[in-house]
């Protein structure tokens, strides 16, 4: 990374403070780290003003870990698609987790917007509002769309993001469509509203995006809840981290906790590396990953 | 018959047959009445009253209708004006009345029923040619005159001892009313109304008593059409070349939305609708419509609707003038932006309008309906955005502590994880499977959905939802729900339509009807 001068300035007084009173270096690491998110986000701070707000963290520091900043930047593009062709429902869960973290920020007070794509509507279902509470989405905070022409719906999102009234924009993409030049464009939108862009890719296997990040999720089996050993718990998915520009891919098995708007890593067991477009391992995926039975 | 002082000083009275005067008084001087001249002079009346209020109707036959909203105290208070009304009046010729109320027809029964003059019978087919006409002026101050006010106890108390005929109803109801011994306005609103409703339902509004209590009462608003019609908003450029490129078109709208929107900021209103006409060089038109969820005037905004519209025209040989008309106004404040205030963002509704206008399609917000079949648990909500959601990011508007229905619904009602099987996604149309299951209410054990066989693993239920007693639809059977989820995890929510075991039932049919994450 090029350092203008003034930058380069205030790191080294950073730093210069941090030597002279001889004290440990976390919080010179976490000001410095807090100083780069602010350069990526082309809003170098003023005055060396506190930056408003937390970052979007995942909650789980194994998680963060992976991320750039230590979670994702708040505004940018990001994107999931489906391990398979069943695992649509997962990979919506959680871009919805995603942007159920991202509205947690208490200064956060704008809205969601999910545009939908008729065509999708069709294959999946429409989105129901009382299972999106259930996921942890506040029904007045969330606004949707149904657009039938998949370049009016890449067009909304755009005017969307840009028009700075929406805190996350969640969209139906197809991969054959969102290519370099038009993801870049919501990637600059984004960045332009200060918004979250989360593309949902129906097929696996997209082409390159300019998204930020890139996760690929899948079912797996949930563990029961204590009190009914027949009963589904909370939804368990595999995450696959394929790309972050500026942190490290990973994989993993996460639930989502419905009250507490947090991930977990689901003990004993790793998550499995998706590659999309491997094989049909639809059947591998059950039998690698982890039947879950409690009791 | 009407007359004026002098002949009232005779002995001669209102509504007496002209034989009768003729014979008390042989040299009375008479004239016939001429209703459209009394029209004409009457509006001629109202034209000078405009000098009091812009907001002035004629109450035919005899009276004047004003609304006084913010007035007063421009001539010194009620008392000064009204005395300054009567003596120019006066000055003129005519005898005024006057009745204050907060409704038309308060104002129209006082002015009529308060004063020592003779009270105004129902026909005056004659009028004395003394000069005298029996001019009332009503006035009223609903603000604006669309609003209904409820008259304050004072004048409720007044009005209650005016007399039925002060309601302005016929003489046939006024004479019944009569009959049944109610003779004042109390009276009458002392009596059920279910009882009025029965006995007076005219189809002519003044056999509807009810109807005219009401309006007086302020329990119903009643409409004043003033002499002027509101202000129609418009602009219009003619353009003196036919312009044909779209930078020139863009900048003749400019025009023409910075004209409308100075025209309707300066009167407090905002469009909800507008129709930009451009007229080509042929004769022929072209009409785009383009509509608001929020009333505006924001000149910026209304560009950014009519813009792409406009990129979408064929100009032919070129446009030589453009209108744009508001439809549709309301009242809109004036809003203010701040010193920092960031100009390149939107709000949610100027995005909507955006893409409604586009698109044809708009935002939608779900609302919750206490219901607990699944299909009509919720309703999309029409132009939910201004009302649902908070501003824009650098408004100062916070959002409201005030818990919305939708949400006390989900905290008092049913806790959202009450409810916890709901799916994430439902189908319009749930989806037929085949499934193996326990009879009577196990839950499956396989299913065959989309031509694909699984195994079930988990599964939550049954839940059950029995149709609503209330709307019975022929044919629909209670439903158990189940959540299950299969050996990769992925999770259905479908139900058994009908029960096992019911005699004279087709057997019972499964269907998929949402997916969960």
């Amino acid at each position: 990374m090029r350092m203008e001068p003034a930058h380069a300035a205030r790191a080294g007084s950073i730093r210069a403070a941090a030597v002279r009173q001889g004290e440990n270096l976390a919080p010179l690491i976490a000001g410095l780290r807090r100083h780069i998110a602010g350069i990526e986000q082309a809003q170098p701070p003023i005055g060396g003003a506190p930056r408003r707000g937390l970052p979007w963290t995942m909650g789980l520091a194994e998680l963060d870990r992976h991320l750039p900043a230590q979670g994702l930047l708040r505004s940018g593009l990001h994107d999931v698609s489906p391990y398979s062709y069943g695992d649509q429902p997962a990979a919506m869960g959680f871009a919805l987790a995603l942007a159920v973290r991202r509205l947690a920020d208490a200064e956060e007070r704008r809205p969601l917007l999910w545009c939908r794509l008729a065509k999708e509507e069709r294959e999946y279902g429409r989105l129901h509002g009382h299972g999106l509470e259930r996921l942890g989405l506040e029904r007045r905070r969330f606004v949707t769309i149904t657009l039938k022409k998949p370049s009016a719906l890449l067009w909304t999102m755009e005017e969307a993001l840009k028009s700075g009234a929406l805190a996350v924009v969640l969209g139906d993409a197809e991969g054959a469509r969102a290519g370099l030049t038009v993801t870049r464009r919501l990637a600059l939108a984004a960045q332009a509203g200060k918004a979250a862009c989360l593309l949902i890719f129906a097929t696996p296997g997209a082409q390159a995006t300019a998204s930020q990040t890139r996760w690929t999720a899948a079912s797996v089996p949930s563990r029961s809840p204590p009190h009914d050993a027949a009963a589904p718990g909370f939804p368990a998915w595999n995450i696959d981290l394929t790309r972050a520009r500026g942190g490290r891919p990973g994989a993993w098995i996460l639930e989502w906790h419905n009250a507490l708007h947090g991930f977990s890593v689901v003990p004993g067991f790793r998550g499995r590396t998706l590659h999309p477009g491997e094989d049909q391992g639809g059947e591998d995926a059950a039998a690698e990953g982890p039947a879950l039975r409690a009791g | 018959m009407a007359v004026n002082p002098i002949a009232r000083s005779f002995g001669l009275m209102r509504g007496m047959r002209l034989a009768d005067a003729r014979a008390q008084l042989p040299e009375l001087l008479s004239e016939l009445h001429e209703a459209e001249e009394d029209m004409k002079s009457l509006l001629g009346l109202c034209r000078w009253m405009e000098r009091y209020s812009p907001w002035v109707a004629p109450g035919a036959p005899d009276g004047i209708l004003l609304d006084v909203t913010g007035v007063p105290h421009l001539f010194g208070g009620e008392t000064k004006m009204i005395a300054e009304m009567k003596l120019r009046l006066g000055a003129y010729g005519f005898t005024a009345q006057h009745g204050l109320g907060d409704t038309i027809g308060a104002a129209w029964a006082l002015a009529r029923y308060t004063h020592p003059l003779p009270p105004a019978g129902e026909a005056s087919p004659l009028r004395s040619n003394g000069g005298g006409e029996g001019e009332s002026a009503g006035f009223d101050s609903p603000s604006p005159p669309r609003l209904r006010r409820v008259p304050s106890p004072a004048l409720r108390e007044r009005l209650e001892n005016l007399p039925i005929e002060a309601l302005r109803i016929d003489g046939d109801s006024a004479r019944t009313l009569r009959r049944l011994g109610l003779k004042t306005v109390g009276g009458l609103l002392a009596i059920p109304r279910s009882s009025l409703a029965r006995r007076f339902r005219g189809e002519a509004i003044g056999e509807n008593v009810l109807l005219r209590l009401d309006e007086m009462m302020g329990v119903r608003d009643e409409p004043l059409n003033p002499l002027n019609p509101p202000s129609s908003f418009m602009a219009h450029r003619a353009l003196m070349e036919p312009v044909t490129g779209a930078e020139g078109l863009d900048a003749v709208l400019t025009g023409v939305v910075n004209l409308l929107c100075r025209n309707l900021e300066g009167q407090g209103k905002g469009a909800l609708r507008l129709i930009l006409k451009l007229f080509r060089t042929d004769g022929s038109r072209i009409s785009l419509p383009a509509g608001f969820s929020m009333a505006t005037h924001d000149p910026r905004h209304m560009l950014r609707v009519l813009k792409p519209k406009l990129e979408t025209i064929d100009a032919g040989f070129g446009i030589d003038a453009m209108t744009l008309e508001a439809r549709e106004m309301t009242g809109a404040m004036a809003r203010q932006y701040g010193f920092l205030e960031d100009h390149g963002t939107l709000g949610l509704e100027q995005l909507n309008d955006r893409v409604l206008n586009r698109h044809e399609t708009e935002m939608v917000a779900m609302e919750a309906v206490e219901s607990h079949i699944p299909e009509r648990s919720e309703k999309a909500l029409i132009r939910p955005v201004g009302h649902l959601l908070p501003r824009g990011p650098r408004g100062r508007r916070r959002l409201p502590d005030v818990p919305s229905p939708v949400r006390s619904m989900g905290e008092g009602g049913r806790r959202p994880d009450e409810g916890s099987s709901r799916p994430l996604l439902i189908f319009e149309q749930p989806e037929p499977v085949t499934v193996i299951a326990s009879v009577p209410d196990g839950p499956p054990v396989r299913l065959t959905w989309r031509r694909v066989t699984r195994r079930v693993v988990k599964a939550q239920g049954p839940e059950r939802v029995a149709p609503e007693w209330w709307r019975l639809v022929h044919g629909e059977r209670p439903r158990d729900y189940y959540a299950i989820e299969d050996s990769q995890g992925r999770r259905y929510w479908l139900y058994r339509d009908g029960l096992y075991g019911e005699t004279g039932e087709e057997p019972p049919r499964w269907f998929v009807h949402g997916l969960s994450a």
